[in-house]
């Protein structure tokens, strides 16, 4: 032990779940062999490690560009190079927490864009479904293939004070992030020789594989033509559509590039017309079709959504997925795994209380200091209300504007996101993270890649981990 | 291949292309300028390179480099045309190799690098734009022995032959006007010194006709040299070669475009140095011009007409 410093200023957030250390002394099982390596580090050579990832970052052109006066500005997703660490136990009830979380939110979609006997049977209320604005009623009736809608999801998980991991959101629609995945494990190779296979971390880089399976399956020809379709060079996730297409070997498309002709898709080539079968697709489902929903959309493609629904062309993942994910529907998933599977949750939702119901609204105003109020529509960590730390004009204005319409509205009791240890200012601080790991369903069932993208929340004491907001990420790595 | 993607890697090599032209023709024109500012000044560069709208001339040598290699106005300043051929070759990055997306980003990093307007001001500046083409010599061969010979490569090449022809035309209209305005034949010769350094076919002219300048030797060199990669003839050579290419593959039309660059071929093969004085070099060129004007938007029209 030559560089115990490192540690010596680690301020343990109270009553916390860390990821390293058990209590003030003791470090987990898992951690100990990074710690070995820490240890026997200088920090001059983290610090130089440190400079290595951002250089990295850059060249490899893992950038997205802040335009500015014309100017475009290369940033990166703030990256910290300590690992964080989830044991194979741990592991596995998130897998399988996960699996059966999507398996009934599958069903979920399916049962509501068809028979609907969820609504029937009493379980979520009608006008909870019909009000929301995820819910697409062009979806009604519309058979896809092997009843699979949600092909990819990034569940976000966090770890309460109680070491349980817990789901804070459902993200159904096309979550971003695993180029980060993916990109933060091939920087920590070259940062770290050696260290991965010593402390027998799962590799997560069949994911681009798994993911070109999952989608070649959904058709039966040999060899369809699979593209993937971006907003294009302005999106801020433009970096992870390229990194796909070129790790998947498909075509990345622009909206302008296909053409819908006699209810089939085509795109325009050197060579004439060519026929898509898949389109794994990262443009919004409001975006997607102006002859069907947003008219102004030059993102899209006219006429896709009567391609899809006669079934020449399959979308990934099917449009309005985003009923399962608003934040209003989540609170109904553990009745539905319970509804739908007849098992027991194994994975929690997070307490939250609808404000549309009036002795909800009532407790939360009372104990504002705790929560946290959401949009029930919103995301990217925007339009939130964080009760501990808003003044009491800033409350006083937000209730006044959930009143006008409370049923937009949910509250959780605020979390005490699990600290992880990152390198800062040449030493270790507590800081709070989240999980996103990566799912691919397809036709014989749910694959989950072992990593994830665990986001942290760099300002000191912050719970925001959202990239919009300061947040960065790190390697998660997965013990065999 | 997606017609989008056929344009960005035709305009990928362009940029590249005319990056490497303009440097090589800044640091000719340093060393000139240095000699004899009242023959090489900087005025007519930046009149050729930039809109008619620009206003900003300069002869302090090492202020005209500023503004040719980073002025975000000037659109074909260096960091511009890096930054589109940049953004083009993100956008196609499934279609070309890893490591010539590796080797162009790089570039746009050490052009956007706070420090190096710093290098240009204090430091040797014939150094400071040998490192920047050093770039373009890098994208060369890194497209050359990383990049498969398939549509994408022909593509890139048949942009990177189109700008190399219409550049090798404008230096020499360019010289071609100074020329005209003096009687003098030692700056005659100066002049088409001049022209050989800027295409960089000066050594092989020593080694083949010593230091005597012929306007006539000159003119075979730029126009007619099979063997030398920046002549007319080498361009439009490989111009047609990937054209071809690139019909039998069904990724162009046939129709118009073989016999534009066939006729394109035989202009440059069989018009003799007697004609081409005849009709005048200045004409000649314009019909060269012309020509590739005709072969680039036949080209262009493959992609927009597929459109519907």
């Amino acid at each position: 032990m030559n560089n115990n410093h490192l540690f010596s200023s680690y301020d343990k957030l109270p009553s916390t779940w860390d990821e390293m250390y058990c209590d003030s002394q003791k470090f987990r099982a898992q951690y100990e062999g990074f710690i070995e390596y820490l240890e026997n580090t200088s920090p001059e050579k983290l610090t130089k490690k440190e400079d290595l990832s951002k250089q990295l970052f850059m060249s490899q052109g893992v950038t997205f560009t802040v335009y500015n006066d014309n100017e475009g500005i290369e940033k990166i997703f703030p990256f910290d190079i300590v690992p964080r660490i989830i044991t194979a136990p741990e592991w596995d009830k998130i897998e399988t927490g996960i699996k059966q979380r999507l398996k009934a939110l599958n069903l979920f979609i399916k049962d509501i864009y068809n028979e609907q006997f969820i609504i029937k049977d009493g379980l979520i209320p009608a006008d909870l479904i019909y009000s929301c604005p995820n819910f697409l009623r062009e979806m009604k009736g519309v058979k896809v293939p092997y009843d699979v809608y949600v092909h990819i999801s990034g569940v976000d998980l966090i770890r309460n004070n109680d070491g349980e991991f817990y789901v804070l959101e459902d993200n159904l629609r096309t979550p971003s992030g695993v180029s980060y995945m993916l990109e933060n494990r091939e920087i920590s190779k070259r940062l770290f020789p050696g260290i991965l296979p010593k402390n027998h971390v799962r590799s997560v880089s069949n994911y681009p594989n798994m993911l070109y399976k999952k989608l070649k399956e959904l058709s039966d020809l040999n060899n369809p033509n699979i593209v993937l379709l971006t907003p294009g060079i302005y999106n801020s996730a433009y970096y992870e559509h390229t990194t796909l297409a070129r790790l998947m070997g498909i075509e990345l498309v622009e909206g302008s590039d296909l053409v819908v002709k006699n209810h089939f898709v085509y795109m325009k080539t050197t060579n004439g017309l060519k026929q898509v079968d898949i389109i794994y697709r990262r443009v919004d489902d409001d975006y997607l079709d102006p002859l069907e929903f947003n008219a102004q959309s030059v993102l899209g493609v006219a006429g896709i959504m009567a391609a899809y629904r006669k079934g020449n062309v399959n979308i990934v993942n099917a449009p309005g997925t985003g009923i399962a994910d608003d934040k209003a529907i989540y609170i109904y998933v553990p009745d539905m795994i319970k509804y739908y599977l007849n098992e027991e949750p194994i994975l929690k939702n997070i307490e939250t209380y609808q404000l549309g119901r009036p002795d909800e609204l009532e407790y939360v105003t009372k104990n504002i200091k705790d929560m946290v109020i959401k949009k029930t529509d919103g995301s990217g960590g925007y339009g939130m209300l964080m009760g501990h730390e808003a003044t009491d004009e800033e409350i006083k204005d937000y209730l006044d504007n959930v009143k006008k319409k409370p049923d937009n509205f949910i509250a959780q009791p605020i979390l005490r996101l699990s600290t992880a240890p990152c390198y800062i200012n040449g030493q270790l601080s507590p800081r709070c993270i989240d999980l996103r790991p990566f799912a691919l369903a397809g036709k014989d069932g749910i694959d989950i890649c072992p990593g994830g993208l665990t986001r942290v929340a760099l300002k000191k004491g912050s719970l925001v981990v959202n990239s919009s907001q300061g947040g960065g990420s790190k390697d998660t790595w997965v013990l065999k | 291949m997606l017609s989008r993607v056929a344009n960005n890697l035709i305009w990928l090599d362009r940029y590249m292309e005319r990056g490497n032209g303009i440097l090589s023709l800044l640091k000719v024109n340093f060393l000139a300028n240095q000699d004899s500012p009242e023959l090489f000044s900087w005025t007519p560069i930046i009149k050729n390179f930039t809109t008619s709208e620009n206003e900003f001339y300069t002869e302090d040598a090492i202020e005209c480099i500023y503004f040719m290699v980073f002025n975000i106005e000037n659109s074909n300043s260096i960091l511009n045309i890096v930054t589109k051929a940049r953004e083009n070759a993100r956008s196609v990055q499934e279609h070309i190799s890893r490591e010539l997306w590796l080797c162009i980003n790089n570039y746009y990093l050490y052009l956007t690098d706070k420090d190096l307007p710093r290098r240009l001001r204090e430091e040797d500046p014939v150094q400071f734009l040998e490192d920047l083409r050093k770039h373009h010599l890098i994208y060369y061969g890194t497209s050359d022995v990383t990049q498969e010979r398939g549509p994408s490569y022909y593509f890139m090449s048949i942009g990177k032959f189109l700008e190399r022809v219409i550049q090798i035309s404008d230096f020499t209209e360019f010289k071609l006007m100074e020329i005209g305005n003096t009687s003098d034949s030692l700056e005659k010769s100066f002049y088409w010194k001049n022209l050989l350094l800027s295409i960089g076919g000066y050594q092989l002219y020593l080694k083949t006709h010593k230091s005597t300048f012929n306007e006539d030797h000159v003119i075979r060199l730029v126009f007619q040299e099979k063997l030398f990669p920046r002549s007319v003839y080498y361009c439009v050579n490989k111009l047609s070669w990937y054209i071809t290419k690139l019909i039998d593959a069904n990724e162009l039309e046939k129709t118009n475009l073989e016999f534009l660059i066939g006729k394109l071929e035989s202009t440059i093969k069989y018009t003799t140095i007697e004609s081409i004085k005849e009709q005048g070099l200045h004409n000649y060129i314009e019909s060269i011009k012309q020509d590739i004007r005709n072969i680039s938007m036949n080209i262009n029209s493959v992609y927009l007409s597929n459109i519907n």
